[in-house]
């Protein structure tokens, strides 16, 4: 059984659908990738698989349990589902160690030492141990990606979230952020990558799903989608991006 | 009686002014992070009654606010102590003021944090608790310095009711010893002095809790 399904996915903006009508697996130990142009849907569907959108019809199962209901729990929803942002989304008041501890503190009732031991094995994990008391200010774009990924380890999620995480890094630390999450695809962490960096889809995922206008076109390898799909848009869209 | 005589004078009521200012401040920071914290969390639909107060509170002068809780409650049977009543009135006006200066700094917090914290599974408290609040205080440093100025600005009115504070003292070494350039102008440094150290704290502050990448110091 697959960890997240996702049947007839409907989000609507008023009259406006933003996803219509999707589907799709994500297994455990997998990097599910989904690409497509902006604004075709592919932050609105992270967003609502941890429900920071509700989503106008259709269902999300995480573990066998419908989270679409209404009786979910959905802060002990976001607490099981990381979730690293474009933007990194660092608490900028708080330094490295207290970005990561903060959540175990305060949503796993942690105490400080204990917090502080897990922060501490994540970030040596993520290879940021000599930066745990600098700032996000003091950061590179690539080490706040490095941040964002260890926080949202910390919480030893089931599958973590991740929305257009190189969109806002340069090439060299788009290359790393790559090279991470391939590393902890090595360590069976379940990762669904949002990105319209055809790089960083073709080294973390053999196969990638493509989005356009909240549909589904087509799930196939890169080289499959850019010189042999029958969709000239999609041929087009891979075409164009390599 | 020279200068510094006078000056030794009038700091009998340093302490009372020192007292007003901090007790009425403390009332506003309170109210003012109250106000600014419910309309955040849009508690029960607070919103409406904080625009309310808020714009009722910023309209009425201090001096007519704090006769009207100290000279018209007694009236309806609620007699209330002078320091009290400042509070009542300054403090309530100064809030009124720091919530809308809260309010500007709430919404200076990179909204992205705050997605990031639900997303992690926070409450919309707890949001506002780790994440809002210790920002919002930092970009709130300067407007609170400003109100903090304005409440001890203020303060001399807590001698119609009563409190002997610096220009309370003031009026009386004056019209005994009919140097009234004196005593006022040693009441102008005694005032200056509090403003500067009270400055001086909060600088300190700002320096303690300082964190790289915030524009506030």
């Amino acid at each position: 059984m697959a960890l997240i399904e996702i049947r007839d996915l409907v989000k609507k903006f008023d009259d406006k659908r933003v996803l219509d009508g999707v589907c799709m697996d994500v297994v455990e130990g997998e990097v599910k990738v989904v690409m497509g142009s902006s604004g075709c849907g592919k932050s609105t569907l992270l967003r609502c698989i941890n429900r920071l959108i509700e989503p106008s019809s259709g269902t999300i199962t995480f573990r066998g349990q419908n989270i679409t209901d209404s009786s979910t729990d959905v802060r002990a929803l976001r607490q099981s589902i990381g979730f690293v942002f474009q933007q990194f989304a660092l608490y900028r008041h708080l330094c490295v160690l207290d970005n990561i501890t903060l959540g175990l503190r305060k949503l796993r009732g942690m105490s400080k030492l204990d917090a502080q031991a897990k922060a501490l094995h994540e970030l040596a994990r993520l290879d940021m141990v000599e930066h745990c008391e600098q700032y996000p200010a003091q950061l590179s774009g690539g080490q706040k990606q490095r941040v964002a990924l260890a926080r949202a380890l910390a919480m030893d999620p089931a599958v973590i979230l991740l929305d257009e995480p190189t969109s806002a890094l340069d090439p060299v630390m788009s290359r790393e952020v790559g090279q991470l999450i391939n590393k902890l695809r090595g360590e069976n962490v379940t990762m669904m990558c949002v990105t319209h960096d055809l790089v960083l889809a073709g080294a973390i995922a053999d196969r990638v799903t493509f989005l356009d206008k909240g549909v589904i076109r087509a799930e196939e390898t890169i080289a499959h989608l850019s010189n042999h799909h029958a969709d000239e848009q999609v041929r087009a869209f891979f075409g164009s991006a390599a | 009686m020279n200068f510094f005589d006078i000056i030794g004078l009038l700091a009998v009521g340093v302490g009372q002014t020192l007292l007003v200012t901090l007790a009425c401040s403390a009332t506003g920071m309170f109210i003012g992070m109250t106000a600014a914290g419910l309309r955040r969390i849009d508690f029960f639909g607070a919103k409406f009654l904080l625009n309310f107060y808020s714009f009722v509170f910023r309209g009425i002068p201090v001096l007519v606010l704090l006769f009207l809780v100290y000279f018209g409650l007694p009236g309806m049977g609620f007699k209330v102590p002078p320091l009290l009543a400042m509070m009542l009135s300054l403090g309530l006006i100064s809030g009124a003021y720091l919530a809308e200066v809260f309010r500007g700094a709430l919404d200076s917090v990179d909204g992205a944090e705050v997605l990031a914290a639900e997303a992690m599974g926070m409450s919309r408290l707890q949001v506002l608790i780790y994440i809002e609040l210790p920002q919002m205080l930092r970009f709130a440093v300067p407007g609170m310095v400003n109100e903090f100025t304005t409440v001890l600005k203020y303060s001399p009115f807590a001698y119609t009711v009563g409190i002997p504070e610096i220009t309370k003292q003031a009026m009386t070494l004056a019209s005994t010893t009919l140097r009234g350039i004196e005593v006022y102008l040693a009441v102008g440094i005694l005032y200056f002095a509090i403003y500067r150290t009270l400055l001086l704290g909060v600088q300190w502050l700002s320096f303690k809790y300082r964190v790289p990448g915030f524009g506030a110091r």
